[in-house]
């Protein structure tokens, strides 16, 4: 089995209450049977292969977050077909779940007065792991990350970073097919980001995981994805390679011109429709450059573009 | 079903609880303010009613079963209600409901540790001064095995009671009163707070049948050998009442926490 995940024009609606304002208002909404349809996922159709990590992303309020409760299974989808390690999840909920793992940034699945051993311990038994797996596992985090500061360390003392390396650790501990990670880098210093880069990298490289990474953190994307997945309103407007994304709009490039004044001028050009030395040689008309840098575009400029413009 | 998986629950939760030491000796001083409260309340009755036995029961009987029940109260006690509103407010639940085993389950195992906890540092304390100090008014035998047993029928009973109000958070986003009002009921019908004896015939009479009971009137009787508890045949009525109740809301329970789970996958809790 190659694929990971496979969804097919999956949608998921939900039903909201429309709330009326004011006094008056609230006392309609305790009868009302007003309901608006909100579609958080429209038509979503994707593949993640195996031992793929694959970067979802979107602006907030995308629909990520519900994709990813869809494909651990908590949500049901409306319409459209779902498998996930060739089962369908939300059917299968208790059996889906020994197959994958979760981190979410801002929460913790962590036993939280107990010492970070007791919870792999706890996690240990509940997924059934071997011994010798397990101490293979321990012996590899050992490997991977400095591990013996916070290991009996109980979980309500430990930095933030800490304590998202720590979930991140647990989620891998029973060895899944599949690793949702939802924003694990939010709020962390640079060091921590970079280090729990390496270590989702060091893991997806070991056991061949397949990881599926939602962030808003374009260095994180940078560093381990080399596909990424874009949703936007609940539709997908992007799923190709890093590589494409960077001429997505077309080739373009930024142009840094250093004035007489010492001040850098900063525009975007697109290579295709304009030339750079036409634009260089109108501005110098105007001043006098002192320096001239031509950069390629960066992930984020063209991600906020996209976010910004929606579909081409 | 591992039985490996459910031990690693319970040792986790032990260990979890023991680690809020400071807790467990604010418990068993609240316990203390309350029962000589308790204690003056129902000197005052007697002493009142002019008799020395009020509907079968001397004042130490009274005293006996009201500091029992309380001790069995706080070891039986769950915060199943307050746990799920808050989790399904702040959308923890999601993390509970990917652990690769029935919520029910899992969460009935996590308070497992808690009660072991409980029982042994304010029941057992609790049952040995009363032992101390009415000189063997409770007898020592066999009805300590089947107090026990009653005990973990009571346990599951009570547990599936709160499952049955927790989900209600679900539909109404706010469960404090609901909570409050379970309290009193159970607090009040399952005779930990009056002895069932106190209650008008015709009460009785209902409540005797209701579910309540036999969360705390039931093991308490077994263990002080009344109710009928001294002889086989009433034994055997008092586990069957327990049962039966068992059952029902074991059934009751899945079926509306199913309907319950069914939201939160629906329309995302």
């Amino acid at each position: 089995m190659e694929e990971a995940v496979v969804m097919k024009n999956v949608c998921k609606d939900f039903k909201v209450l429309n709330r009326h304002e004011g006094l008056k208002g609230s006392i309609k909404d305790l009868f009302s049977r007003d309901y608006k349809t909100v579609s958080a996922v429209k038509d979503v159709t994707m593949t993640v292969n195996r031992g793929e990590i694959i970067g979802y992303l979107g602006p907030n309020g995308a629909g990520k977050s519900t994709t990813i409760k869809i494909m651990t299974g908590v949500l049901e989808p409306t319409s459209g077909e779902i498998l996930v390690n060739g089962k369908v999840p939300y059917k299968n909920r208790t059996e889906n779940c020994e197959n994958i793992g979760v981190v979410f940034g801002q929460r913790s699945q962590l036993w939280w007065s107990l010492p970070l051993i007791e919870s792999f311990k706890l996690l240990k038994d509940l997924y059934m792991v071997p011994e010798k797996e397990y101490d293979d596992m321990i012996a590899l985090y050992r490997s991977l990350v400095d591990i013996e500061p916070i290991l009996h360390k109980p979980v309500r003392q430990m930095s933030l970073g800490q304590r998202t390396l720590s979930d991140i650790l647990a989620a891998f501990l029973h060895n899944p097919a599949i690793v949702f990670l939802d924003e694990p880098t939010i709020g962390l210093d640079v060091s921590m980001k970079s280090k729990i880069r390496e270590l989702i990298l060091g893991l997806n490289k070991e056991k061949n995981t397949t990881v599926i990474l939602t962030t808003h953190d374009m260095g994180d994307v940078d560093a381990l994805c080399k596909r990424i997945v874009i949703i936007d309103k609940g539709m997908k407007i992007y799923d190709n390679d890093i590589d494409h994304l960077k001429n997505y709009f077309g080739s373009y490039r930024t142009l840094k011109l250093k004035l007489a004044d010492d001040t850098w001028e900063e525009m975007l050009i697109d290579e295709k429709t304009t030339d750079v030395m036409d634009v260089i040689m109108e501005k110098q008309k105007e001043k006098k450059i002192k320096d001239v840098k031509i950069l390629e575009i960066s992930t984020e400029e063209v991600i906020r573009k996209i976010y910004e413009g929606g579909t081409k | 079903m591992n039985p490996k998986r459910l031990l690693a629950l319970t040792r986790a939760g032990i260990m979890e609880s023991l680690y809020f030491r400071l807790g467990i000796f604010v418990t068993l001083f609240a316990n203390l303010i309350y029962l000589v409260l308790v204690y003056y309340l129902w000197k005052a009755i007697y002493a009142s009613s002019g008799t020395d036995v009020v509907n079968g029961m001397t004042f130490t009987d009274t005293m006996i079963y009201l500091i029992l029940a309380t001790a069995i109260f706080n070891f039986l006690e769950m915060f199943v209600v307050w746990d799920m509103s808050r989790s399904i407010q702040s959308g923890k639940i999601v993390l509970d409901l990917l652990k690769p085993m029935r919520y029910r389950k899992y969460t009935f195992w996590s308070y497992t540790g808690n009660h072991v906890v409980q029982f042994f540092l304010t029941f057992v304390p609790t049952f040995i001064v009363v032992m101390i100090v009415t000189h063997g008014a409770i007898k020592f035998g066999l009805n300590i095995i089947w107090f026990l047993v009653a005990t973990v029928f009571a346990l599951i009973i009570n547990y599936n009671i709160e499952m049955l109000v927790a989900p209600i958070c679900l539909f109404t986003e706010s469960t404090w009163g609901i909570n409050i009002v379970k309290e009193t009921i159970v607090l009040l019908l399952s005779g930990a707070t009056i002895p069932l004896a106190f209650f008008p015939e015709k009460i009785r009479m209902i409540v005797q049948y209701l579910p309540f009971r036999a969360v705390y009137d039931i093991p308490l009787s077994i263990l002080l050998g009344k109710s009928g508890s001294d002889t086989w045949d009433g034994l055997l009525k008092l586990f069957g009442l327990q049962i039966v109740w068992l059952i029902v809301l074991t059934v009751a329970g899945n079926i509306f926490w199913n309907c319950a789970v069914k939201k939160i996958t629906v329309n995302g809790g």
